[in-house]
């Protein structure tokens, strides 16, 4: 099986007041189109990008991206 | 839909509006043997002066539509896709420019490009140009709402 990029955005944005697609765009400097692309897994961003994701949510990169798998169940 | 997608999509709808305008009048044009250098000099300010006249209005419209969005600046998902959109097109009009050099370098195949259209050599060559840049742009455009359309 092939590994892929997954993020955790969805849920980190649900445990940071349900912060909206909009405000993590304009937090992070993207359109809320690329918000949701990256959501859904369609578009990596770039690790400019990435690490500043991470930085909004305060946490390290690796527990917004990880390089595996993906798991469907 | 996005206020990007959406002026991708007003300027790909002028452009084949003006276009298919302007190749329909040349057809009439020639069917009626009615073609001549000077009707084609006036179409093409026709076509300089929609091409601005309804890319500002429409535009506006947009703007006025999602005025949220007007002032948002390309991120760089929107560049890359205008990146790929960009790389067909180059393709496909270099092709264009290429067969412009050589009906221009072996005049003789005059006969097999624009057979019927009684034209100066000059301008079948400009409209040859202009075909393949037509399709270039169209290719750019379609591509460009591809990936907004798929995800990228």
């Amino acid at each position: 099986m092939a590994k892929m990029i997954i993020n955790t955005i969805r849920r980190l944005r649900f445990d940071h007041d349900e912060m909206t697609q909009k405000a993590l765009a304009d937090a992070v400097g993207v359109s809320r189109q690329t918000i949701v692309a990256i959501e859904k897994g369609k578009y990596s961003p770039s690790l400019e990008v990435a690490f500043k994701i991470a930085d909004v949510f305060t946490i390290n990169i690796e527990q917004v991206f990880q390089y595996k798998i993906e798991d469907n169940s | 839909m996005s206020y990007k997608e959406r002026s991708i999509w007003v300027s790909l709808v002028a452009l084949v509006y003006i276009w298919f305008n302007y190749f329909g009048e040349i057809n009439t044009l020639h069917l009626a043997q009615q073609l001549t250098v000077d009707a084609v000099n006036d179409l093409l300010f026709d076509v300089v002066i929609l091409t601005i006249f309804l890319e500002i209005v429409l535009q506006i419209i947009i703007v006025i539509i999602d005025n949220k969005d007007a002032n948002y600046n390309e991120d760089e998902r929107d560049k890359l896709i205008t990146l790929h959109g960009s790389r067909y097109a180059y393709g496909l009009l270099s092709v264009g420019v290429f067969l412009a050099v050589f009906y221009t370098v072996f005049p003789t195949l005059s006969s097999y490009v624009f057979p019927t259209i009684d034209l100066p050599n000059a301008y079948k060559v400009m409209h040859l140009i202009i075909i393949f840049a037509l399709a270039a742009e169209i290719v750019k455009f379609s591509t460009q709402i591809y990936y907004y359309r798929r995800g990228f």
